[in-house]
């Protein structure tokens, strides 16, 4: 009984090592955890009218947040120009907020190429609007400010 | 072993387990449809009563959805028989927000069945009243207007149209 819990542990440990090591293998994504905002401290920020610091910018295929500026999705290259062109009367210290919001992370194809954008440029305080899902699960379905 | 088995169920389910919660239930009436259509008009679901309908919500913007209308294509194409006895339909319910990239699609990948949007993107109506919290995602309407399938994709979809044709000869 023991050597068959031993080895069923030193199973669960391969399987856990692979696991990270998998996950590990990924390619580096080009922001930081500390970098992901939680859509609600945005929507606590924007419905408090906080939001004069704040350049919320869309990258995805609509504008829904409030006050948000529509960029485009970011995966089609006249979009990434179009960023380029607007961020470049931006101040390199603005807190700069992304958002897409049309699938989860992994199959979104407009995040990585605009904030390596922001990167590129040298903007500091950039981050990302942290939406598992998508926004209408994770920003309309919660009541947050939409434009409408 | 079969402890092994549970252990691994467990490992394998935390990386899978983002399953879709539905607010739609299979026997339940499809909820309306009522979409401007590609072209003029409005389509709804309610005039295609009496056929089974694949009704698939996708957007050009969704990888995974694009990637799948070929293989909507292919079956289109395979059940065109049924399709012109005006026994079966495909509506595709689009989420774009852009009609040009949502028509560059549709030409790209040769689309010829039905296709409707508003272009409200993820506020449309019938986002929230077919409760799609992920795309790609689809329901199979039969001709009663009643949920028979939800989200079949593959071989699957192609298994239960396929079944459901047998059964009725």
């Amino acid at each position: 009984m023991k050597t068959k819990i031993n080895y069923l542990l030193l199973l669960t440990v391969i399987v856990l090592i692979n696991v990270s090591l998998l996950s590990a293998q990924q390619k580096p994504e080009p922001w930081r955890t500390d970098q992901l905002m939680a859509t609600s401290a945005l929507a606590a920020k924007i419905e408090s009218n906080q939001t004069a610091d704040l350049l919320i910018l869309s990258i995805g295929p609509d504008a829904i947040i409030k006050g948000s500026v529509a960029i485009g999705p970011t995966q089609e290259a006249a979009n990434l120009a179009k960023l380029k062109n607007y961020l470049k009367q931006v101040p390199k210290d603005k807190k700069v907020v992304l958002y897409c919001g049309c699938c989860p992370f992994d199959k979104c194809p407009n995040i990585r190429p605009a904030f390596s954008t922001l990167n590129k440029m040298g903007f500091k305080n950039a981050e990302l609007l942290n939406i598992p899902k998508n926004i209408k699960v994770d920003w309309i379905d919660k009541g947050y400010p939409t434009k409408d | 072993m079969r402890s092994l088995f549970s252990i691994l169920s467990i490992v394998l389910s935390v990386h899978t387990g983002n399953a879709q919660h539905h607010t739609l239930a299979i026997g339940q009436t499809a909820p309306v449809i009522s979409l401007p259509s590609l072209k003029d008009g409005i389509i709804t679901l309610s005039s295609l009563k009496g056929k089974l309908v694949l009704v698939d919500f996708w957007a050009s913007w969704c990888a995974p959805c694009v990637k799948e209308q070929p293989v909507l294509k292919s079956l289109y194409e395979k059940f065109g028989d049924q399709v012109d006895a005006g026994k079966l339909e495909i509506l595709g319910v689009s989420l774009d927000r852009s009609r040009e990239n949502w028509l560059k699609a549709i030409n790209k990948y040769q689309i010829t069945w039905l296709q409707a949007s508003d272009l409200k993107y993820w506020n449309s109506p019938v986002a929230k009243a077919y409760g799609i919290s992920e795309l790609p995602y689809n329901v199979i309407v039969n001709g009663e207007g009643k949920v028979v399938a939800i989200n079949l994709h593959g071989k699957e979809l192609e298994a239960f149209i396929d079944n459901y044709f047998r059964s009725k000869k």
